[in-house]
């Protein structure tokens, strides 16, 4: 069987560990309370953090050397997730691992010039606008309309579940510039500063706690030159962008697991012999199964990357057992905490600090976020076992 | 989606294995099989052992190829994906078993493996069964009977067995256990042959209050964590087999929704159907995944166990979700005895059984990857 991690690989983590390691501890600490928080969106501590990898040359690894990267391979970036997850620290999201390398592809020299490198640096921050309230999974019946003037176009139209908006710098946003029947071949992808005149940002409140917008787009008048791509061929820069965002699923499940053994061992059920502990330590042997198996899809799609191929159902299977992994650990962690797994996140007698009750709180999205798992399987049908359509 | 783990000689290797399956195995083949009295035909025995396939993984000093764990686990893998029932894997399994224990004690038992003798493993996962020093280097068999595969076809038998009571010899301070070789005939006495839930053969073997003489102890005083460690690696080439039933019952049933028209259309346009193929690809890759990276994990002397166990676990969860999955996208015609599906049914269950208890094999990989942190990057 090949390998996938050799000493290069290992050696690039023990200095990656390294000099993580070395951070300001609290600018750390502060980093990873307010990302465990709401982890969807780096604000003052996380851009901070970022902006600290970014100038010392540890933001966008697999980038290429021309666009400021370290040349790297799509395993080292995925290592270097691993780790950042693993510490519960930001890592640079959707910007750095799907817009930065779309923009590689389907960017224009400009463009490429303006955001990639203050992408690297950490500077500049994307919300993405695909949702619309009549278009979820259906995205290709999107309304958001952009209508040509000149050298602009002006943008009308309503966005939904736009994480990070309120502290993005910059909107990537897919609007209507064909007819509403061409559906997918009528829809082209924007760039725009987030507070260009006409954007309303109003809050929505998840029962996680965590913060999404919706956005509406009053007149806004974006310069052609900040469209990415061909006008209605932005379809093919949303889905390379998104399947480059499902690669994203790794080191979350091994960090609530981890919430729950913790929790275990105090409770002295870790290596206990009570028929309490042996429920216990049979329940968490699956999930370490299934953590384990969620680190292979996610290695093996970075392994993909690296030799040049573009995982599709890989990337399905791997973002479906990660969002369900996850939710299973919350759930029957709390099961196996009985009664007290109650007390709400912020409350000192809260088992495991919370952290199961809000993961539990959060869940739903993972399994239906980034294309829902009904989705994905009907991709997993059709690109992994060749199913008619 | 292809498996992209093979190095080209594995897949070399794989291509030609599932072409000699390929060439004669079905289902007719498979029922007259289990219905003879042998359960297996002798002279294909004889060509799996002309093609090197029990000796593939043994050193060169016995005469076997001197290849690697996961060139075993792809004959093993196209074995399980053919259905096909023989003493073969019991024989690889004891095969790497005392190749891992090696120390050339074993050579003699690995030459006849080699070249085409078959045997029986005997290493219970769950019995209580143990062995009980008696002085002067020879031990007692103590505990209820096991259920041992192929017992009654096998020219030799390997007991992997742990010792009561400890033994200080051990590096770790823990158990010892100890592995004895006997000619499969003089187990016979105490064997009893019992119908296998699938068609594999099955013994029933009352090993209580025998005696093991010096002689027959090949080695003892082996280390707890050593001798899992031998388990472990044979224990892939179960899950490996277990891997490619999961493969051949996939394929067979994307194929069969393809066909099958109900209400006009092929039923693997139904969106219900559809995601009960997603879910079984999602199980064949998990199994897939978590065996090639144990068997590359698995060099001589790793001494890793845990991922090895996670191999085992997760093929034996797919393998049966995904024939339940199957049974119920065919519908009655794949609950017949004329359909190949009915073999990897019940294989699956069975398989996955000869690993142990569930909750045991589940404890202690919560005890290898969360308490020891056994392998882990994180």
């Amino acid at each position: 069987m090949k390998t996938v991690l050799g000493d290069e690989q290992l050696t690039f983590l023990t200095e990656l560990r390294t000099y993580l390691d070395g951070l300001d501890p609290q600018l750390v600490e502060a980093t990873r309370i307010e990302n465990i928080e709401d982890p969807m969106q780096p604000r003052g501590h996380g851009r901070r953090f970022l902006r600290r990898l970014g100038a010392d040359g540890w933001l966008g690894v697999s980038w290429p050397r021309e666009y400021g990267g370290q040349g790297r391979t799509a395993i080292e970036s995925w290592l270097l997730a691993e780790e950042l997850y693993s510490r519960r620290l930001p890592n640079g999201l959707l910007t750095l691992n799907a817009i930065g390398p779309t923009l590689m592809i389907v960017g224009t020299d400009e463009q490429k010039a303006e955001f990639l490198p203050r992408i690297r640096a950490g500077e500049l921050e994307v919300a993405i606008g695909y949702s619309e309230p009549d278009a979820g999974s259906d995205l290709a019946s999107l309304r958001t309309r952009a209508v040509r003037d000149g050298d602009e176009y002006v943008v009308n139209g309503q966005k939904i579940w736009t994480t990070g908006a309120s502290v993005a710098t910059h909107f990537w946003l897919a609007v209507r510039t064909g007819a509403p029947e061409d559906r997918h071949r009528g829809v082209s992808i924007f760039i725009t500063p987030m507070d260009t005149p006409g954007i309303t940002i109003t809050p929505i409140i998840t029962q996680g706690g965590e913060r999404t917008n919706a956005v509406f787009l009053d007149n806004v008048r974006i310069p052609v030159s900040s469209r990415i791509g061909a006008e209605n061929d932005g379809w093919s820069a949303l889905v390379t962008a998104l399947n480059f965002e499902r690669m994203f699923y790794h080191n979350e499940p091994r960090w609530e697991l981890r919430q729950l053994t913790d929790w275990a061992a105090a409770a002295g059920l870790l290596e206990g012999d009570s028929a309490e502990a042996h429920e216990l330590q049979a329940v968490v042997g699956e999930h370490a199964v299934d953590v384990e198996i969620c680190r292979l899809f996610a290695q093996r799609g970075a392994r993909m990357l690296a030799e040049g191929r573009v995982p599709h159902a890989e990337a399905s299977v791997n973002k479906i057992w990660w969002g369900e992994l996850r939710q299973r650990i919350c759930d029957t962690g709390l099961d196996l905490i009985g009664e007290d797994g109650t007390i709400a996140t912020g409350s000192p007698h809260a088992p495991a600090h919370g952290h199961l009750e809000h993961g539990l709180r959060s869940s739903p999205v993972w399994r239906f976020g980034g294309g829902t798992n009904e989705i994905q399987l009907d991709i997993i049908a059709t690109r992994g076992l060749g199913m008619p359509r | 989606m292809i498996d992209t783990d093979l190095t080209d000689d594995e897949a070399m290797l794989a291509k030609t294995a599932r072409a000699y399956f390929a060439d004669f195995v079905d289902n007719t083949y498979l029922n007259a099989q289990q219905a003879s009295p042998d359960g297996y035909e002798t002279r294909r025995w004889q060509q799996m052992c002309e093609l090197g396939w029990t000796g593939i993984n043994l050193p060169e000093r016995v005469g076997g190829a001197g290849g690697t764990l996961a060139e075993a686990g792809v004959v093993a893998r196209e074995a399980g994906r053919a259905a096909i029932a023989s003493p073969l894997l019991s024989t690889m399994r004891a095969g790497t078993v005392l190749d891992t224990l090696g120390r050339g004690v074993f050579d003699d038992l690995l030459a006849r493996i080699a070249a085409g003798s078959s045997a029986a493993l005997v290493a219970p996962a769950d019995s209580p069964l143990r062995a009980e020093a008696t002085g002067d280097g020879a031990y007692r068999l103590a505990g209820p009977a096991v259920t041992v595969e192929w017992l009654e076809r096998s020219d030799d038998v390997v007991l992997l067995l742990p010792v009561a009571g400890g033994d200080d010899r051990s590096p770790a301070g823990g158990d010892t256990w100890l592995c004895a070789l006997l000619p499969g005939a003089d187990l016979r006495a105490r064997a009893e042959a019992v119908p296998s839930i699938d068609n594999e053969r099955v013994a029933r073997v009352d090993l209580d209050g025998l005696t093991l003489a010096a002689a027959d102890v090949a080695l003892d005083g082996i280390d707890a964590g050593t001798a899992r460690y031998a388990l472990a690696r044979a224990n892939l080439l179960r899950a490996s087999a277990m891997v490619g039933g999961c493969e051949a019952v996939l394929e067979r049933t994307v194929q069969y929704a393809t066909e099958r028209v109900q209400f006009g259309q092929p039923i693997g346009g139904f969106q219900a159907v559809r995601h009960h193929l997603g879910r079984m690809l999602i199980a064949l890759d998990a199994a897939r995944l978590a065996c090639n990276e144990a068997l590359t994990r698995a060099q001589p002397g790793a001494e890793e166990s845990a991922i090895a166990a996670v191999a085992l676990f997760a093929a034996g969860r797919s393998y049966v979700e995904i024939v339940l999955t199957a049974a119920q996208i065919h519908g009655g015609v794949g609950t017949t005895t004329e359909h190949v599906l009915h073999h990897h049914f019940l294989r699956a269950k069975a398989m996955q059984l000869r690993g142990g208890k569930r909750a045991n094999r589940l404890r202690e990989i919560h005890h290898a990857l969360v308490v020891r942190r056994e392998g882990s990057l994180w």
